[in-house]
């Protein structure tokens, strides 16, 4: 038997489902993150309510939501 | 080298004021033309948010004060709120109402860090040890 022969029979076939098992570890790796938001309660309200308030009574409120950096 | 929750921080805070820029550099044009075509507005170094949102996230993950974080984004506001004051000051284009974000930005400041930053924080595991507790706002 030629050298070549040899060398091929006492080499295992690759397996052929590389993509496979590569998809199938980067599932496993990106998991899912769950994002609990805090409950929105009365303090939450009142701000919001006071900064519309506060963008109601200045003169010029585009200017002021540019300087704030808002805007 | 820096430790992966610090960093994570960093690019939580960098990454949420990243995404508010939106407001500056794009609404800010659009409402400008729409609502005061030719009307000179005061511009603030804002392109600066990012960098300034990510170190304050990476402090409150290195040092763990002893405050909510909704309070420790107040605190950041209300240094914004100086630093954009003596920034017009300086630049000779102080207007009255300013002095009022003094009350503003911290209450802005407040929401955001307590209806993004915070959730975020949480759920990508940068509160670490103290993730599992809670803290009133």
């Amino acid at each position: 038997m030629p050298t070549l022969g040899l060398i091929r029979r006492g080499t295992p076939t690759p397996p052929g489902d590389l993509w496979t098992r590569l998809e199938a570890r980067r599932r496993e790796r990106d998991e899912l993150v769950h994002v609990a938001m805090p409950s929105i309660g009365w303090g939450e309200l009142a701000a919001v309510a006071a900064l519309l308030a506060v963008v109601a009574v200045v003169p010029d409120p585009l200017g002021f939501l540019v300087a704030s950096g808002m805007l | 080298m820096v430790r992966r929750r610090e960093l994570l921080a960093y690019l939580i805070g960098a990454g949420i004021a990243g995404t508010i820029l939106v407001g500056p550099y794009v609404l800010r044009i659009i409402a400008g033309e729409l609502f005061m075509p030719g009307h000179a507005v005061p511009v603030v170094p804002v392109v600066l948010l990012p960098i300034v949102w990510g170190v304050w996230n990476l402090l409150w993950a290195r040092r763990h004060p002893p405050l909510s974080i909704g309070i420790w984004g107040a605190v950041l506001g209300l240094a914004a709120a100086a630093g954009i004051n003596a920034y017009l000051l300086a630049t000779r284009v102080w207007f009255g109402a300013a002095a009022l974000l003094i009350v503003f930005l911290p209450v802005v400041y407040w929401l955001l860090w307590r209806l993004v930053v915070g959730p975020l924080n949480e759920a990508l595991g940068v509160e670490g040890e103290r993730g599992g507790r809670s803290r009133p706002s």
